[in-house]
């Protein structure tokens, strides 16, 4: 495919404005109470307050007060006093306790392109959150220091499901998002958060890494609107060696979400010789065009050096546009490539008549022809949640 | 040298030594003695050092411990065994382990034996610091918190963690940054327990709690992590004594307590090899389980398979036929 079909001085000119717009979004949204007790004063809780321990879901007990956690597919035996591998989960005298709910570490407004969903309201702001804790350890990780953590170590705000659902609205935002760390170690506040914002008529999407197990998920996937995945690989060698996880599962969730109808996206952060060979991508692109369809985005996007995982180069513009091909060449009707403000794949093409329908630079949207959820030119229907 | 440990308490960046420290000349390591072909671990058990009901016996307690401590040195008395050991100097870290709360980890008096000794070896109080994860886990356990300017600081290390991760063996994790910083000289107080995962939670484990991310290494039997972990240079190279508080052990239902499988071990286990305290200390583990009718730890396939990892690793013995255990 070519490559930018926006001139660099007007994406530059279009960034400003869209960065505007997210830096107007960006911060102060959470009400005056909950923004001193974040802050470095006095007003913070301290450490010990920190943790709000809760009893959690999908988990059973084991001989000696061991618990086994349902949540994902590592099953974490965990004894007494002890934690998952997610850091989070805690096992108190043989009950299984969350210490995130209601205990974000971040919060924020970003425009929903940012997660990146491209087919899921377009231009309308997330309120964004995330409590610590994640069940991989991704050598590439680009939120570290939040995601690997434990709750000790990082400040949190106390923010219960009905404020976020409320801190949405009044900050007029038609959709809330689990995000940044990986919202399944925190699903009890998820699925709590999504079920507050139907009340208060905002949707719930989250941003996953999709390990998951079969029960949560299913309960997750009866509250919320949309899921972003993040598949990081085609091989499990991939998952292991850069994740500290396994493949197989991810792929079972992303079956589970299409039979389930919840609208799913599938981003690859794309990395340079570790996931990045043609006959991955393909197969790649096949797997989701032959078990999920053709019409289920898929996004490549640009890694850089982060975390541990300091020695690679950032991600050419050619290997994206590479793989763009490959999967479009395999029938996919939506390929995106991200990170790569002002390329013409950050748009949205009608797969019937090829015609521009969304068009993007970076987060912002510039012009939405889409009518009804149709192709304004052929008359096709574009799948998503346009309304 | 950024000295958090003072900044973390007074605010300052700057390091607070005595003008007898300062005129030291820098060198190897302190070491024992005469380092003995084989290593060599102390075991000092007193009949009645803890009494049926309240705190150990506060002589018993003493005496066993400075005479294990005193010996690990290859002197006469702790005194001069930690003359030996540490520099006036360096900076002590006391690292503790908490976890389990009181009836499960290190006595206080222990921690307040091992740092007046220190202090009577050189050492200002000013530089020796008892600690563990959290400011919780160590009132929990009976510790009284202190920050203050001068004397004996005894905190957690709660957020303070170096900001950027370090490479160590099969993880990557953030050290308290008055490690990283500020210490110059360890003393290891495990206590004696059984570990669900890892087998035993003694010394090696504990440093665990010197890492932002234990939960990162618990697959696989904690195998080979723990190993890595206390070959790390930043806590191998400043590691000088293991202390193991056996006054009550637990032979099963570890990490956390359970009295049911505690007993009355009335012992410390003492050495300058981290490894061969390990090695002994799971047996002690694997034969009260006998005593008591339990399966070993390989029966129930979590012996401490990172034991024979870290011989490899060449930062101690992990054979028992190797290691001499000697009663002080």
């Amino acid at each position: 495919m070519s490559g930018q079909d926006v001139g660099r001085r007007e994406a530059l000119r279009l960034l400003a404005g869209g960065c505007a717009a997210c830096l107007a979004m960006a911060g102060g949204v959470l009400p005056a109470s909950a923004q001193d007790r974040a802050g470095s004063g006095s007003l913070f809780p301290s450490v010990g307050e920190n943790l709000a321990p809760r009893k959690a879901r999908w988990w059973k007990k084991k001989e000696s007060l061991k618990i086994e956690c349902g949540l994902c597919p590592r099953h974490c035996v965990v004894a007494d006093i002890e934690r998952g591998t997610c850091g989070v989960r805690e096992n108190r005298g043989g009950e299984y306790y969350t210490l995130v709910h209601s205990r974000p570490c971040t919060v924020h407004l970003d425009p929903v392109e940012k997660k990146p969903l491209f087919h899921v309201l377009p231009g309308a702001a997330a309120l964004s959150l995330a409590t610590v804790g994640c069940n991989f350890e991704c050598r590439f990780c680009q939120n570290w220091e939040i995601a690997q953590a434990r709750p000790e170590q990082i400040p949190s705000h106390a923010l219960p499901p009905e404020d976020v659902a409320s801190l949405a609205r009044s900050n007029g935002a038609p959709l809330i998002a689990c995000t940044y760390t990986e919202p399944v170690v925190w699903s009890e506040y998820v699925y709590d958060i999504a079920q507050a914002g139907r009340k208060a008529g905002v949707r719930t999407l989250i941003v996953s890494n999709g390990y998951i197990d079969e029960e949560p998920l299913r309960d997750l996937c009866g509250v919320l609107a949309a899921v972003k995945i993040d598949l990081k690989a085609f091989t499990e060698k991939f998952y292991k060696e850069t994740c500290s996880g396994e493949m197989k599962p991810v792929l079972d969730t992303l079956r589970r979400l299409r039979k389930a109808g919840v609208w799913t996206e599938i981003v690859v952060l794309v990395i340079p010789t570790l996931n990045d060979g043609p006959e991955e991508i393909r197969s790649l692109a096949r797997f989701v065009k032959n078990d999920l369809g053709p019409d289920v985005p898929l996004h490549f996007t640009a890694f850089h050096p982060d975390y541990r995982l300091m020695n690679l180069p950032s991600t050419p513009t050619a290997t994206l546009e590479r793989a763009h091909d490959i999967a479009a060449g395999e029938g996919l009707h939506f390929v995106y490539v991200g990170n790569v403000a002002g390329h013409r794949a950050e748009s949205t093409y009608c797969p019937s008549c090829r015609k521009m329908l969304i068009r993007r630079v970076g987060y912002a949207v510039l012009e939405n022809r889409l009518q009804a959820g149709k192709c304004p030119d052929c008359g096709v229907t574009i799948p998503g949640i346009w309304s | 040298m950024l000295h958090s440990l003072v900044a973390a308490a007074v605010g300052s960046s700057r390091v607070v030594r005595t003008a007898a420290s300062a005129l030291e000349i820098p060198g190897p390591p302190p070491t024992p003695r005469s380092a003995p072909s084989r290593p060599v671990v102390l075991r000092a058990r007193r009949e009645g050092m803890l009494p049926a009901q309240g705190p150990p016996d506060a002589r018993k307690l003493a005496d066993a411990l400075g005479a294990a401590v005193a010996r690990a040195a290859g002197e006469e008395d702790p005194t001069a065994g930690f003359r030996r050991l540490f520099r006036r100097s360096d900076v002590v870290g006391i690292k503790l382990n908490c976890i389990a709360g009181k009836g499960l980890s290190p006595h206080p008096e222990v921690a307040e034996l091992l740092s007046g000794w220190l202090q009577a070896a050189g050492v200002p109080a000013r530089n020796i610091l008892l600690w563990d994860r959290t400011d919780r886990e160590l009132a929990a356990a009976g510790f009284a918190l202190r920050r203050g300017r001068d004397g004996v600081r005894v905190f957690g290390t709660e957020q303070d963690y170096d900001p950027k991760p370090r490479e160590w063996g099969p993880n990557a994790s953030s050290f308290p940054r008055f490690l990283s910083e500020d210490l110059t000289a360890l003393i290891n107080v495990g206590v004696l327990k059984d570990h669900d995962l890892a087998g035993v939670s003694l010394g090696m484990k504990n440093w665990y709690g010197a890492i932002h991310n234990p939960n990162k290494c618990h697959a696989d039997g904690c195998s080979p992590y723990v190993a890595h972990l206390a070959a790390y240079p930043l806590i191998h190279d400043k590691l000088r004594l293991t202390v193991i508080d056996g006054i009550t052990g637990q032979c099963h239902g570890g990490p956390g307590r359970s009295p049911r499988w505690a007993w009355p071990y009335q012992a410390f286990l003492v050495a300058t090899d981290p490894v061969a305290l390990e090695a002994v200390g799971a047996k002690v583990i694997d034969d009260r389980r006998k005593e008591v009718g339990l399966g070993t730890l390989a029966d129930e396939k979590r012996a401490p398979r990172w034991l024979p990892e870290a011989a490899k690793l060449g930062i101690g013995e992990a054979s028992l036929e190797r290691i001499r255990v000697e009663d002080v």
